[in-house]
């Protein structure tokens, strides 16, 4: 009996490690490890590039850029091959030395991109990354349901709006609307701005009847709110399932937001992160991705063949002249100044 | 005394059917034409059919039973051994280990989550099954404890005394008498852990590695682009599993029943 | 008795103590230590920590802000606790009066739910709830209302799922402890010629205390930090501190100031129980199942 107990507790550590290793044996060869957040690629697309070169993918998911980061600083900067995140990550990813510069000389199609989305702050000289999709956040309405004209961030204070308007769970993009509407900017370091800010979305908070992040989109197209503040991709999803829904860009000013794709500095295979990242720069496979993605696409060389259908959503609106500015990363205590209004106005639109 | 009323059962009934409401929606979502759970749009099979042409489901499937029976054996082993030691070895910093031991279930999961993030990277361990397990085992080691402890407490020792005095060495006496005594409360509790680890998302999320995904935080990824009835198709396959597991079970342990009770009959 | 034998036993039963101890001061002491010295240290300006002791952090959660969610935890927790043991106190005592058949086809029938992901059922709910959801539809159908009745995101949705998903736990725990009731003593207490009621209270009541206490706190605590269901069903409206918690690491990096938080909850949570054994004099919790 006790041999079966020890037996038991040797098969279980064994067993552990043995799972735990496998995971290395797997890496070694043709995998490509990829991190990012989960459906940002058709099936097709990942599938199409195994065939191409013969690379297996993993797939792996995180749910925020902050676990992203987590994980990949206690890998030091190894595990993965190809991390896909948000631009302000981006640049403290750099910051700490856990990306590795692109060689150019495997990225023939490094051209296709779109010069717009280049030279962004989290990388000036565009050695580290390649964006992958752009989105705003825009306000969507749906007319039937909404008895006022939507312009802009003040509408949404309308008192006919009452319980009814979702937004995304974003302290930054939500109080940076109530910067825009004091005419500041998203990423002003004074606090009491950022307080002055607060009081403003007070008035709005009798108007929320949602706070989240994931599938906004399916409330807006079931009924349960009337209008909201949301992501590109929710934008494209939302117009695609109810096509009379009116899309704002609101007069205020817009903030805009890019994904980008870096190699972290200990990849254990940058060859194939290369190849994938080459891969997606091709027009075709571009805009096979960015209709599935739903987000602005990147890469200038596959607007063309964007279809119709998704055309007006994923390419940047033409005659779009309003003040656009990306969220960075601000001081400490201006952060500390913003989740603190922000949670006193979550707590306000629960009264 | 008879029941007079059957006030009871009508109670127990309505609460137990009011519990099941949530799992029924969620099986009745499964045959839904429509990718959007909001909208019915007619009966339908075919998320059945992608749910077995998903591979990534199936391995996620697979690591969460690794999972689940590696951090309840684990646990079993640890807390019963703890627990029978903890009658004969009294130390005075017994209790205040057990305390520490039952912590992971009372503190709140995201922070347990967390602060396993930092100390293993701190530790530099790496991130996959083995920091899954661990973690897990953690807040699995309290339910087998405590229920194990509780059986022994309202057991009689004077099976154990005597054994002992007929001469039967310490592992013996465990083995022969302790053991079987406590195994319904062993077993209990590493089903509980069994099934608080299959299901545990939160602390999950940040201990896994590359290339680890288990189910539930398949369907945490899932509730994130959008819940398809694929989800829903599962959940339903897994709880039709369960009650063919319950019910082979049940079987089982009557047919075991029947068995020892007709050896008892001869022996007398 | 032959001390002789004895003697050697505790030699050879430290090493059925030595897993616990070692698993336990490995992987949960040092890292709870660690929770704890990370809450006096400062955050780094864009990502991490900084080796600088400050008490900044225990002085922010007395900002009325954060303080307000402390309150509204704990107003949430009572309010849901209030109505577990409602609903499960007499179902764990009915339970309990069931023949032994019953009672085991109970309990297998309250263990199934468990093993259907916790996430999906409460997605269960969401459908239900939703605006011309499932609910919305019935009442329709009957002709109760006309109009949807918007149940999602409100706070009545976040108690019913903080109420779904703790009753069980209030059940097995009155149920373990009614399950040892004597039933003959209220027999005895209704024979003496007291009521229902007063047998109820003076026997009934007072022999299952323990099992309802540890139900108190084994919904009582996890009330306090269950951030999901706030976010699945109240739509973020209702802020508790696991919600604050949890924003302070994902998106404010202030890992310091989370840990601080968490310090406290633990400290409250800790206090709940010290009552508890107070109370009851009971050193573990009953019937945790």
């Amino acid at each position: 009996m006790k041999k079966i107990m020890t037996l038991l507790l040797v098969l279980t550590l064994a067993l552990g490690l043995f799972a735990g290793c496998e995971s290395d044996k797997k890496s070694e060869g043709g995998t490509l490890n990829l991190f990012t957040w989960e459906g940002m690629f058709p099936q097709e697309v990942l599938d199409g590039f195994t065939a191409d070169t013969g690379i297996t993918i993993s797939y792996n998911n995180f749910d925020y850029d902050e676990t992203m980061l987590a994980k990949l600083q206690a890998a030091e900067g190894g595990d993965y091959d190809l991390v896909i995140a948000d631009d302000y990550i981006i640049e403290t990813v750099i910051d700490e030395g856990l990306a590795q510069k692109l060689d150019m000389s495997k990225l023939s199609n490094f051209k296709n991109i779109n010069p717009i989305y280049q030279g962004q702050f989290y990388d000036p000289s565009d050695e580290y990354t390649v964006p992958y999709g752009a989105g705003i956040q825009t306000i969507v309405y749906d007319p039937s349901l909404v008895d006022i004209e939507i312009k802009g961030y003040a509408d949404l204070m309308d008192p006919s709006l009452k319980d009814s308007v979702g937004i995304i769970s974003n302290y930054r993009v939500i109080n940076g609307l109530a910067l825009k509407i004091m005419g500041e900017s998203y990423n002003t370091e004074d606090i009491s701005k950022i307080e002055a800010a607060g009081e403003i979305l007070l008035d709005l908070a009798p108007n929320i009847r949602l706070i989240k992040d994931d599938n906004l989109q399916d409330d807006l197209v079931s009924g349960e709110i009337s209008a909201a503040v949301m992501y590109t991709s929710q934008v494209t999803l939302a117009k695609l399932a109810n096509p009379d829904l009116k899309i704002v860009y609101p007069e205020e000013g817009i903030g805009f937001g890019i994904m980008a794709g870096f190699i972290p500095s200990k990849a254990p295979n940058p060859d194939a992160a290369h190849a994938f990242l080459n891969y997606i720069l091709q027009p075709e496979i571009a805009a096979q991705c960015f209709e599935w993605l739903g987000y602005y696409s990147t890469t200038e060389a596959a607007d063309s063949l964007i279809n119709d259908e998704f055309k007006e959503f994923l390419t940047l609106p033409e005659n779009l002249n309003l003040d656009s500015e990306m969220i960075q990363l601000v001081s400490s205590d201006a952060e500390e100044a913003h989740s603190k209004v922000w949670t006193a106005f979550k707590a306000a639109t629960g009264k | 005394m008879k029941n007079r009323t059957k006030l009871p059962n009508i109670y127990l009934g309505i609460v137990t059917a009011i519990m099941y409401l949530p799992i029924l929606i969620v099986i009745i979502y499964s045959f839904n034409e429509s990718r959007i759970s909001s909208v019915w749009e007619g009966f339908s099979f075919k998320w059945y059919a992608d749910l077995f042409r998903d591979k990534s489901i199936l391995d996620a499937l697979i690591n969460s039973i690794i999972l689940a029976s590696l951090s309840s054996l684990s646990a079993g082993v640890i807390g019963t051994l703890a627990a029978v030691g903890m009658t004969k070895v009294k130390l005075r910093t017994n209790s205040t280990v057990e305390y520490i031991a039952t912590l992971p279930i009372i503190i709140p999961e995201i922070i347990l989550g967390i602060i396993f993030l930092l100390y293993f990277s701190l530790l530099g361990l790496r991130f996959g099954m083995t920091t899954l397990i661990i973690a897990h085992t953690t807040f699995c080691v309290p339910y087998v404890l405590i229920l194990v402890k509780a059986r022994l407490a309202g057991m009689d020792k004077s099976f154990v005394e005597a054994a002992r005095d007929l001469g039967a060495s310490g592992p013996r006496a465990f083995f022969d008498i302790t053991l079987p005594l406590i195994l319904p409360a062993v077993a209990s509790g590493m089903l509980l852990s069994f099934a608080m680890s299959f299901d545990d998302v939160v602390i999950s999320v940040f201990v896994t590695g590359v290339n680890v995904n288990t189910l539930p935080l398949k369907i945490y990824t899932s509730l994130k682009t959008g819940v398809t009835p694929k989800i829903n198709a599962l959940c339903t396959l897994m709880f039709i599993a369960t009650i063919i597991l319950i019910m082979l079970s049940a079987y089982l342990g009557k047919l075991n029943r029947i068995n020892t009770t007709d050896s008892k009959e001869e022996t007398l | 008795m032959k001390k002789k034998k004895r003697k050697n036993r505790p030699g050879l039963s430290i090493f059925s103590i030595l897993p616990l101890y070692l698993f336990t001061i490995v992987f949960v002491a040092f890292p709870l230590i660690y929770l704890f010295v990370l809450s006096f240290l400062t955050r780094a300006e864009t990502w991490g920590v900084v080796n600088q002791l400050t008490l900044k952090n225990y002085l922010g959660i007395l900002d009325p802000i954060y303080l307000n969610t402390f309150i509204e935890s704990f107003k949430l927790a009572i309010l849901t606790t209030g109505l577990v043991i409602l609903v499960g106190y007499p179902y764990g005592y009915f339970m309990a009066k069931l023949n032994s058949d019953w009672r085991r086809r109970m309990m297998l029938l309250l263990m199934i739910p468990f093993w259907i992901s916790s996430l999906m059922r409460l997605f269960g709910w969401v459908t239900m709830f939703r605006a011309n959801g499932v609910l919305d539809k019935f009442l329709m159908m009957l002709g109760i209302i006309d109009e949807p009745l918007k149940l999602l995101y409100t706070y009545p949705a976040v108690v019913v799922g903080m109420v779904y998903a703790l009753t069980p736990f209030m059940i097995f725990s009155v149920y373990s402890s009614a399950e040892k009731l004597d039933w003959s003593m209220v027999e005895a207490a209704r024979d003496l010629g007291a009521t229902r009621w007063k047998a109820f209270v003076t026997v009934t009541l007072k022999l299952t205390l323990p099992g309802l206490l540890s139900g108190v706190v084994l919904t009582f605590i996890p009330s306090m930090g269950l951030f999901y269901i706030a976010e699945l069903l109240g739509g973020n409206k209702v802020v508790l501190v696991g919600n604050v918690i949890q924003e302070q690491l994902m998106k404010s990096h202030n890992w310091p100031f989370a840990a601080a938080l968490s310090v406290v909850l633990m400290a409250l949570t800790s206090f709940v129980i010290f009552l508890y054994r107070k109370i009851t004099k009971v050193k573990d919790l009953e019937g945790l199942v």
